[in-house]
């Protein structure tokens, strides 16, 4: 079960696609797949990368356990207490263009993405658990 | 990621190739700025050989979009693999960005 312990920098993030590209292929997921593992990983990889960075906190963990055709994802960081799932803004998917809101995309490919999403604050920590199913 | 630009038959096509996620938005968004400078009535998006996009890429898209649309001038983005047309379609980018299978059929669109 790879388990990575991220610095919270931008750099970091090639780390992060090459261990998703390394579980992808071992388990010979398909590549459309394996890009939205990538997505929904680098979404809240960045997020984390940008807030605890600016509250001084320098890294965080991913976890990534396959079990069978169910991947589950884990993020946990010693940030300010944030639930994605009842913090971020809702996207903007409607407007025209010129009143199209920019921002808010990140979060809301990562709840379209993935089967279910939980956040809990354990210890000062926020957990989020992602679960994605392999497409059949 | 590499950004480069042609004329077609009067149209600027400028083609993104490899990966646009959140350590290289910022280079993307110079690129697709410098793309332009020359001007143009038509621009052609060619995403055939964009392998990867994050929200960081999508939101230089729109911006993108947005100031294309302020300059008047007619743009349409074509050849999307299926993974980047599926999440163009899940941030409602297929309602404000001219989707086309094909350069081809992105030209005799914009006329």
């Amino acid at each position: 079960m790879p388990s990575l312990k991220i610095k919270t920098e931008v750099a970091e993030l090639g780390r992060i696609f090459a261990a998703v590209d390394e579980l992808g292929s071992q388990n010979n997921w398909p590549d459309d797949f394996i890009f939205r593992i990538n997505l929904v990983v680098e979404e809240v990889a960045m997020n984390c990368i940008k807030y605890c960075h600016m509250e001084g906190v320098s890294d965080f963990e991913i976890t990534m356990d396959p079990q069978d055709d169910v991947l589950t994802i884990e993020i946990i960081d010693a940030g300010r207490p944030f639930d994605p799932l009842m913090d971020a803004p809702e996207a903007d998917t409607d407007s025209d263009i010129e009143d199209r809101a920019i921002g808010g995309l990140g979060i809301h490919l990562v709840r379209t993405m993935t089967d279910d999403m939980r956040y809990r604050r354990e210890a000062d920590q926020n957990h989020l658990t992602l679960i994605m199913h392999k497409p059949s | 990621m590499q950004v480069t630009t042609e004329n077609k038959n009067g149209s600027l096509v400028i083609v993104t190739e490899g990966r646009v996620d959140g350590s290289n938005a910022p280079e993307f968004q110079e690129a697709l700025k410098d793309a332009i400078k020359e001007g143009g009535e038509k621009v052609i998006l060619d995403f055939e050989h964009l392998s990867y996009i994050s929200s960081a890429g999508l939101r230089v898209i729109l911006m993108f979009a947005k100031q294309l649309r302020r300059e008047n001038i007619a743009f349409a983005a074509c050849s999307l693999i299926a993974s980047v047309k599926d999440i163009f379609a899940i941030s409602g980018f297929d309602k404000i960005i001219p989707i086309h299978a094909s350069q081809k059929e992105a030209m005799a669109a914009l006329g």
